[in-house]
């Protein structure tokens, strides 16, 4: 069952899909393949709890890839949303010990990441620095902000209610049998799965639906076309890098949330698995093309991948080679089906 | 038609516009007219600034200095949004189309039609796209289909339609038929016809002697940035004006040929 719940997800969001739609099934058999492959290497993966474990994983990678997808699409990348997200989390775990509610603090936090983003976009567009060495640069400069705040300690005993967003769920069904440990029927729907759902739909809105997002693609598919057209280039681009730094953060706070933790050094190399998840889900790297359903498919075979050879027992070491070689081979479809 | 005649006020009057580029002087001090109804030809070299002083009128380039100068009012063309406030609308030698996106996407990119909750109206876009694209060309299909995907030709109809579709008035069209077949190029000669009598001031960009003869009213012709010649086209031949493109003047015995013939 935790399979179908898993494969039905990703597969509700191909439905009004035209163009494109040949890669994204190509992405979801993909998928299929790998969760009957990994059933295969061991018999817990296969179940209602790992499921959800695989989905909780996922939307970290989900949310930095739904803003990683905006910025692929106005033909950008942005390298900081790792270091962006341990930030955030520093910021509001820092709120809270100041006496802020978990809340506002939260705010706070998603509020930094989106300045870091800003500060991004208008790096790029205003001093005309390329998207690559703007966003490595901070990827620095958050990281080491996070570190300097922090004094490179964790952050802890941050009070139950800041778990909650990371740790609570939906539908929990506990039963109550006497003894000390409560039996669980249904663990429910984690807290970060349903946001990353409201999220990745809030997302697809924009990009399908609304004139931003008309106009992000047009900037990735032409950016002098779409400055002539009358197209503010520089401000949507601000806005997708701005996005991209909101929800870096929002994942930031769901990450440390589920550890109730604020952990500096949290997030190294996250934005390779966003990019990846941007990537395997069709966005091109050349700017024009790309959609949130492919990236939550590319999240989820990203989660899936991680989570499986977890459990088959596979070094960490490993994953990376097998990460690696994933993302080139989808970056070489992408190039295949440009050419055609 | 007599684009000189003095009752008609000017649509635009560029004045002594001056572009530079460090040192260059890609447009040096040139001054323009354009009336309701008139289709000047703008010719030159390449390199010679035509190409920028439209951009500088299309709004997509700043003018270093002089004034511009809409239905006889000082105007302020900072961006090509301005610009087509205006009814300053440009037909790009590029094309400038988004290659990803579908022709109604193309049509209406910087200027969506909404429905109330300021959602993108896409039905009534590709309505209207198909209605005007069936206009210019009956057989247009695959609308739907980003436009990289479009024969040259369809192409330069999106183009086309993009540039007449809104209110223009003034219509800045850089080798609209470079890219066209014979059939195709009639049309757009038509068409040029059809925006003239409805009133409309056309800046005709063109290597094509052939087509600035037949459809211009009058030839500006500049040179290393300058304006050289500007000349109602029954005063010039095909000679002097490759004369003044090439060596910058008129051939020394030059008369107006209108003149000419009537003596």
């Amino acid at each position: 069952m935790a399979d179908l719940d898993r494969g039905a997800a990703p597969a509700f969001w191909t439905f009004k899909l035209s163009p494109g739609s040949y890669h994204k099934l190509s992405a979801l058999l993909t998928l299929a393949l790998l969760i009957f492959a990994f059933s295969f290497g061991n018999a817990a993966f296969f179940s209602v709890n790992n499921g959800l474990t695989v989905l909780l994983q996922t939307s970290v990678i989900g949310l930095l890839g739904i803003g990683m997808t905006l910025v692929i699409i106005t033909g950008g990348i942005d390298l900081s949303v790792g270091s962006v997200l341990a930030l955030s989390g520093t910021i509001t775990g820092l709120s809270v010990k100041a006496g802020i509610p978990v809340a506002p603090a939260m705010a706070i936090g998603v509020m930094a990441g989106a300045a870091c983003g800003f500060v991004n976009g208008f790096v790029i567009t205003k001093m005309k620095i390329t998207p690559f060495v703007a966003t490595l640069g901070m990827m620095l400069i958050a990281r080491g902000l996070a570190l300097q705040l922090t004094g490179a300690a964790p952050i802890s005993r941050l009070g139950e209610s800041f778990g909650l967003l990371g740790n609570g769920s939906l539908f929990r069904i506990v039963e109550k049998t006497g003894g000390i440990f409560p039996k669980v029927v249904f663990p429910g729907i984690p807290y970060p799965v349903i946001l990353l759902a409201v999220v990745a739909v809030a997302a697809a809105y924009l990009l399908r639906r609304r004139q931003t997002g008309r106009h992000i693609y047009a900037t990735g598919s032409n950016e002098e076309a779409a400055r002539l057209s009358g197209v503010l280039v520089d401000r949507t681009k601000i806005f997708a890098y701005a996005l991209s730094g909101a929800l870096a953060g929002l994942a930031g706070n769901v990450l440390m949330s589920r550890l109730v933790t604020v952990q500096p050094n949290e997030g190294v190399m996250y934005e390779l698995d966003a990019i990846a998840a941007a990537v395997i889900g069709g966005a091109s790297l050349m700017g024009g093309i790309g959609n949130i359903s492919g990236t939550m498919i590319g999240a989820a075979i990203i989660g899936v991948l991680r989570n499986g050879l977890n459990m088959a027992g596979v070094s960490a070491f490993i994953q990376q080679i097998v990460i690696g070689v994933i993302v080139i081979l989808a970056v070489y479809i992408d190039q295949i089906r440009n050419r055609r | 038609m007599k684009p000189d005649a003095p009752s008609a006020a000017p649509l635009v009057q560029m004045d002594n516009i001056e572009k530079h580029f460090g040192g260059v002087r890609a447009v040096n001090g040139v001054s323009l007219d354009l009336y309701p109804g008139e289709v000047v030809g703008v010719l030159g070299h390449n390199g010679a600034g035509k190409s920028c002083l439209m951009r500088i009128l299309s709004g997509a380039m700043l003018p270093s200095q002089g004034t511009i100068k809409v239905n006889g009012e000082i105007a302020e063309i900072q961006t090509p949004h301005d610009a087509r406030d205006l009814g300053i609308e440009t037909i790009y030698q590029t094309l400038a189309l988004a290659d990803h996106l579908n022709a109604p996407a193309n049509l209406f990119l910087g200027r969506e039609l909404k429905t109330r909750f300021g959602n993108l109206d896409d039905t009534k876009m590709m309505s209207e796209a198909v209605r005007v694209l069936k206009r210019l060309n009956p057989n247009f299909k695959n609308l739907n289909d980003p436009v990289s995907s479009l024969s040259g030709g369809q192409r330069q109809v999106i183009a086309i339609a993009r540039a007449i579709y809104f209110n223009v008035k003034i219509l800045i069209m850089d080798e609209p038929t470079a890219a066209l077949g014979p059939s195709e190029t009639a049309m757009v000669s038509a068409l040029i016809r059809q925006l003239r009598d409805e009133g409309i001031g056309i800046l005709l960009v063109s290597h094509d002697m052939h087509d600035v003869f037949e459809l211009c009213d009058r030839v500006v012709v500049m040179n290393k940035g300058r304006k050289v010649g500007s000349h109602p086209i029954e005063d010039v031949t095909k000679d002097d004006v490759l004369s003044l493109i090439i060596k910058g003047e008129l051939p020394h015995n030059w008369v107006p040929r209108s003149r000419e013939t009537i003596q």
